[in-house]
């Protein structure tokens, strides 16, 4: 089986970097190890989104049923998004579970990626409170992810307002990232993500 | 007067023979007049299955349908699984538009695909190993799965025209049957949802023990999707339930004896619906807590209020200090429960409670949900209690055969009352999740009248079973008629299956 696997993702890899969107800098793969069972990823924001500009990287595992069974994909790069989990990266998507199809390859995983920043499902989420934003003040969701492009994923969008905050809760001791998460959970309400750090 | 009892007994339990045996031929006659589906609500037909039946039966449908449309076999088990396994209206789609229903049965894709032969297009047949549909002109292509390149005859495909190498195939399968896949298993294709029939999945398959898992887990599937069929769900047991008419009711396992309902196939609910029951079985998992909190197993006696602990079935309790008679659900006075109209059951809504607050109305849900909950678990404590009931009663027939009074054919009536008690506490439970389901109206009143009127009497009963001191039986099957009678009334008119 893990000839197959192998076999396969040479091959893949080839494919990919001769692809036009490698060429348009939109996704890429590099090799971690010389197994290929370790790959990393990478996809641009999709451009008119909050994403636009930043630069994800993804931790791909190629099983050793691959491409019986779909790769483990989740994000290194920390992203604000319904779909995606602010902590640890995981994401909610049908094809990396139970609508893969053996015929699919890294680079429709890698564009199905980069499709779903473009549309988050909401109604599927893997982050149940960025999906309450995502639904309840999207306003507020699409700044939250500008800001998180910037901070993680080198976007060019700051937010001066969103880092004074931070630096506020910085000097009062909380590591910065606590303190973005905190933020971002309460629309930015400074007094309630105090609060909730204290309590 | 206790060493007479053993000489009239005898004198009693003769007469009650012969009269018994009077009564019973009636009885016989009365049954062969009364259709058993007409006077008994609960009558259900089945039968247990084992497994070579059941496929026995699974290849009937099978072979009726392949040799009338003129279809392979492994064609016409898709076909059957894809619709709950109605032979005739298979038959009736397929002659009014085969191609709609090979679509809908995802054996054929909704559109002829692209780089495929003309002739495959009917979809009928699957072809197996397809040698021509391959772009490639040397005679040489390359596998989608593995890109590798290959001869043309080592590739095959469904009707949707993606063809793949043997050996992916064959991976394929035994990746989707490791993780339980049979029936499901599809196209490898990107967003192709065309089931891989039998005969091709086998034909490809390499590993022999993953062909019997294979059947296996295909066997499962065809069971659960055959509406006349169902698994007893006892612990590892293999018998299969077949009941040409299928319905929400009791059915018994010839071989594990497990009881259940036979749509659900969770425990017998009646007069309770399967959806109905589901949903108050989620509730009260959910609200246990609370619950189980607020119905402890102690109450106070309401006159004197020692502390007593329910130790019989019977809700009719006696205080052991004060000899108080109350009832355990209401604490009211049994005196009223008695000769009056008996409505302990019964929940009274308040009436204004669309004029109260928020929390008012919240509380008083919560109210009634206890109020229901409450006596649903008091009876199924009840029961529980009864079983050792049922103990005490044996060990009791056996110390009064011992003193002589009545031979051990002469008690055994009251195993009867005990077990009848049971099935009526039983069917009794399952009215309240009913009854906390339905809108006031004037069929709630009847239903819940009769529900009263069947608590009633069987507490009446489980009063007479816990004290039954002599074989004066009477008075005692009089009461299991009664209280038999209220319960099959009650399902008459409530079971709606």
């Amino acid at each position: 089986m893990a000839n197959i696997a192998a076999q396969r993702i040479k091959r893949e890899f080839k494919e990919v970097i001769k692809s036009e969107e490698v060429a348009k800098c939109a996704i890429k793969v590099e090799l971690v190890s010389d197994s290929y069972t370790e790959l990393k990823g990478e996809i641009a924001g999709p451009p008119d989104t909050p994403y636009e500009g930043g630069n994800f990287v993804l931790e791909i595992k190629v099983p050793e049923t691959y491409p019986f069974n779909p790769p483990k994909v989740r994000f290194l790069t920390k992203i604000w998004h319904p779909n995606i989990s602010s902590v640890t990266g995981a994401i909610c998507l049908d094809i990396l579970k139970d609508q893969w199809a053996a015929a699919m390859t890294l680079r429709t995983v890698l564009l199905s990626l980069q499709a779903l920043l473009s549309a988050a499902e909401p109604d599927d989420p893997q982050d149940a409170v960025v999906a309450k934003q995502y639904k309840d003040a999207p306003d507020m969701f699409r700044l939250t992810a500008r800001h998180w492009t910037a901070a993680y994923a080198g976007g060019p969008y700051s937010n001066p307002e969103f880092d004074s905050k931070i630096r506020r809760l910085a000097d009062m001791g909380i590591e910065s990232h606590d303190a973005r998460v905190a933020l971002s959970s309460f629309n930015w309400d400074l007094e309630r993500a105090t609060e909730q750090l204290f309590s | 007067m206790s060493s007479d009892e053993g000489d009239s007994d005898m004198e009693y339990s003769d007469d009650d023979c012969g009269y018994a045996d009077y009564y019973n031929t009636v009885d016989d006659c009365d049954i062969d007049q009364v259709d058993p589906s007409k006077s008994d609500p609960e009558y259900f037909l089945f039968e247990c299955l084992l497994v070579e039946d059941v496929e026995r039966l699974l290849n009937e449908n099978v072979e009726t349908l392949s040799s009338n449309l003129q279809i392979t076999p492994s064609l016409a088990k898709v076909l059957l699984h894809t619709h709950g396994w109605a032979v005739q209206d298979v038959i009736s789609k397929y002659q009014l538009d085969a191609s709609l229903l090979l679509v809908q049965s995802r054996i054929k894709p909704p559109h002829p695909p692209s780089h495929t032969t003309t002739s495959s297009a009917c979809g009928s047949q699957s072809s197996l190993v397809s040698k021509d549909g391959l772009e490639d002109d040397e005679n040489q292509s390359n596998c989608p799965v593995c890109i590798t390149a290959s001869n043309a005859e080592v590739f095959s495909g469904l009707a949707c025209g993606h063809k793949f190498c043997k050996d992916c195939w064959s991976m394929h399968f035994e990746v989707q049957i490791i993780q339980g896949i049979s029936t499901g298993i599809c196209c490898m294709a990107q967003q192709c949802d065309i089931y891989a029939p039998e005969d091709f999945v086998l034909t490809l398959l390499s590993k022999p023990s993953l062909r019997d898992k294979y059947q296996q887990f295909a066997f499962h599937d065809y069971v659960k999707s055959h509406p006349q069929l169902r698994f007893c769900p006892g612990p590892n047991c293999p018998v299969v339930i077949y009941a040409k008419e299928p319905k929400a009711k009791r059915s018994v396992c010839s071989k594990c004896k497990s009881s259940f309902c036979f749509k659900c196939g969770m425990d017998y609910h009646a007069p309770t619906d399967c959806s109905t029951i589901k949903k108050w079985l989620t509730k009260c998992a959910d609200d246990s807590e609370t619950a189980n909190y607020i119905s402890a197993h102690t109450k106070d006696c309401p006159r004197c209020h020692i502390c007593i602990e329910k130790n019989g079935g019977c809700n009719h309790m006696q205080c052991y200090s004060c000899k108080h008679e109350f009832c355990w659900m209401c604490l009211g006075d049994w005196k009223a429960h008695g000769s009056e109209y008996y409505e302990c059951s019964r929940y009274k809504e308040n009436p204004n409670i669309a004029h109260e607050s928020v929390h008012a109305q919240a509380r008083e849900a919560l109210k009634k949900y206890l109020h229901y909950y409450e006596r649903w678990e008091n009876h199924s404590k009840s029961l529980k209690l009864e079983e050792q009931t049922l103990q005490t009663i044996k060990s009791r027939i056996n110390q009064k055969v011992m003193d002589a009074s009545g031979t051990w054919i002469d008690w055994q009536y009251l195993l009867e009352a005990a077990m009848l008690l049971a099935k009526c506490r039983y069917s009794l439970q399952y009215t309240y999740p009913y009854a906390y389901y339905m809108e006031p109206s004037s069929r709630k009143e009847l239903f819940e009248y009769q529900q009263a009127q069947l608590e009633a009497e069987i507490e009446n009963l489980s009063w007479k079973v816990e004290r039954a001191e002599t074989t004066d039986r009477g008075d005692l099957e009089n009461q299991m008629d009664i209280a038999e009678k209220r319960r099959t009334t009650l399902l008459k008119d409530f079971l709606e299956v």
